[in-house]
């Protein structure tokens, strides 16, 4: 599907790091980079950056279809607990559908949103995959 | 303040009607509505969430007055998503009880079939938040799916417990004529259908179809002899699924509600006729918990009895034209509770409307009153 490129370029920090808002009234975290914080709506917040790393909380395998989306199906969605505390939700990778499970840890790597095929542009952002236990 | 009443309403049967485009729909709801008050309104509202996204046409509104051929009214399109209906009876009742306008016509209409469903699924993606979440391939069906798997894990409710909405909500639709989807389904036909998110089905979810239906708010000098009285609206937001404590609750309907309960008198809630919203069974399920219908994670189990639940079929099975589908909701009770409706009379004296866009991003309520 076509994307702004105006758009996902002025988001691209948060396309390719994930971002936490953190409020200096409220205390609380909120996912991506923010000029404002979501719970209190206060203006004083800092933006930190998470290490990427997290706990997989909930997921669905989606079949839903969306246009130029259908080579990609089924997607698993799901809800990923980071380690600093937040919840986001993002797309999970690199793992069949039959084999995930909630509990799992994950980390944030860059792979493909989608792209403008043939000849157009492609979107990289950050997805989820299983981290390997060594 | 002065009072805000519903005196007409029509319905066009909801469907892929492949033969009639959004003017079509406009003047059919109309021209019903002139048969029944045989007057111009002198404000007209248009609510249609993907007019701009589907039929390419931006400011619904003035296009609809001039193909109506009615100069010089004003008129306005309303567009909040899912609940863009019931906004634009909240704004109607609003300019009414201003004394700005003494009959105002408010239209829901949406034309779903202009292109193939997977166009139809991306634009309906984009309720969501484009840049965070529409970007990175999530989607309502999904937020809805993860929602129920949370809240049959936390409730220990069952596939089965869940497939009563369905059902009921098929059942109910075989009556009205109006509904797109007139078959009964089993707690099993539920169970097998296609997958759409898993654990919810494509009988989990509502129809992709065109429909459009007209209300008519008035004030007190001209209310017509039939007319229910718009006791109150409330609106809230929420905060997105991912920010929340708890995905099972519907923190805007909660919201909304608080503020409008103080005004449902003593009666008896589960005597109240309603209208949830249920755009996925789930939902429908969750409503009835933000509205104290039934306590957390017990709702399957109050769905059969609640007779005047959603009886022209829901979302689920009356179908769901976005913009249009909250004026559906308030003129099947206006027939429900005036005329009778799906083979039903509701002899009682409130009923209450609640619309929701994705997972609760906002949530309207409207209550209304026998007059």
């Amino acid at each position: 599907m076509k994307h702004s490129i105006s758009i996902f370029w002025r988001n691209r920090e948060s396309h390719y790091r994930i971002k936490i808002t953190k409020c200096n009234v409220c205390g609380k975290l909120a996912y991506f980079g923010r000029d404002r914080c979501p719970h209190c709506g206060s203006r004083d917040v800092t933006v930190i950056e998470s290490e990427g790393k997290g706990t997989l909380v909930n997921f669905t395998v989606s079949y839903y279809r969306r246009e130029g989306d259908e080579e990609h199906l089924p997607r698993i969605i799901g809800l990923v607990k980071l380690d600093e505390g937040i919840t986001v939700p993002g797309e999970i990778v690199d793992i069949d559908p039959s084999e995930v499970k909630e509990g799992i840890r994950v980390e944030a790597v860059l792979r493909r949103y989608s792209s403008d095929d043939p000849y157009g542009l492609i979107y990289y952002g950050l997805k989820f995959i299983p981290i390997l236990k060594k | 303040m002065s009072k805000a009443f519903i005196s007409a309403v029509c319905m066009t049967k909801i469907g892929r009607h492949f033969k009639l485009g959004i003017k079509n729909l406009i003047h059919e709801v109309t021209a019903c509505m002139e048969e029944k008050i045989g007057s111009r309104p002198d404000y007209l509202i248009v609510a249609s969430t993907f007019s701009a996204l589907q039929t390419h046409q931006l400011d619904v509104a003035s296009i609809a007055t001039q193909y109506l051929g009615w100069s010089n009214i004003p008129s306005i399109r309303v567009e909040t998503g899912e609940t863009s209906g019931i906004a634009a009876l909240e704004l109607a009742q609003y300019i009414v009880r201003s004394g700005a306008a003494s009959k105002v016509l408010v239209i829901g209409v949406e034309k779903m079939t202009e292109y193939p469903s997977n166009k139809v699924n991306a634009d309906y993606a984009k309720i969501l938040d484009y840049d965070t979440e529409y970007v990175r391939n999530i989607t309502p069906p999904s937020y809805a799916a993860l929602v129920m798997k949370e809240y049959m894990r936390k409730y220990g409710a069952t596939r089965d417990d869940i497939a009563e909405w369905p059902v009921k909500m098929h059942a109910n639709a075989v009556n009205n004529p109006y509904a797109q989807l007139r078959f009964p389904v089993s707690k099993e036909a539920v169970s097998n259908a296609m997958v759409i998110s898993e654990p919810i089905t494509l009988l989990d979810a509502f129809p992709i179809g065109d429909g459009a239906a007209a209300v008519l708010v008035t004030n007190e000098s001209a209310r017509s002899k039939d007319a229910l009285e718009i006791v109150a609206t409330a609106a809230a937001t929420a905060p997105p699924l991912y920010l929340r404590e708890d995905i099972t609750e519907l923190p805007a309907t909660k919201a909304a509600w608080a503020s409008l309960k103080r005004k449902l008198d003593a009666c008896k809630l589960s005597e109240v006729a309603l209208q949830v919203h249920d755009s996925y069974s789930i939902y429908g399920i969750l409503a009835l918990e933000a509205v104290g219908i039934s306590e957390k994670g017990k709702a399957c189990q109050v769905i059969p009895n609640l007779e005047y639940l959603n009886v022209g079929g829901g979302l689920k099975a009356r179908g769901h034209p976005v913009g249009a589908t909250g004026l559906y909701q308030v003129a099947e009770t206006y027939e429900l509770m005036l005329e009778g409706f799906a083979g039903k009379q509701y002899g009682g004296e409130y009923a209450l409307i609640h619309s929701m866009s994705g997972s609760d991003y906002n949530a309207r309520l409207a209550l209304l009153r026998r007059w």
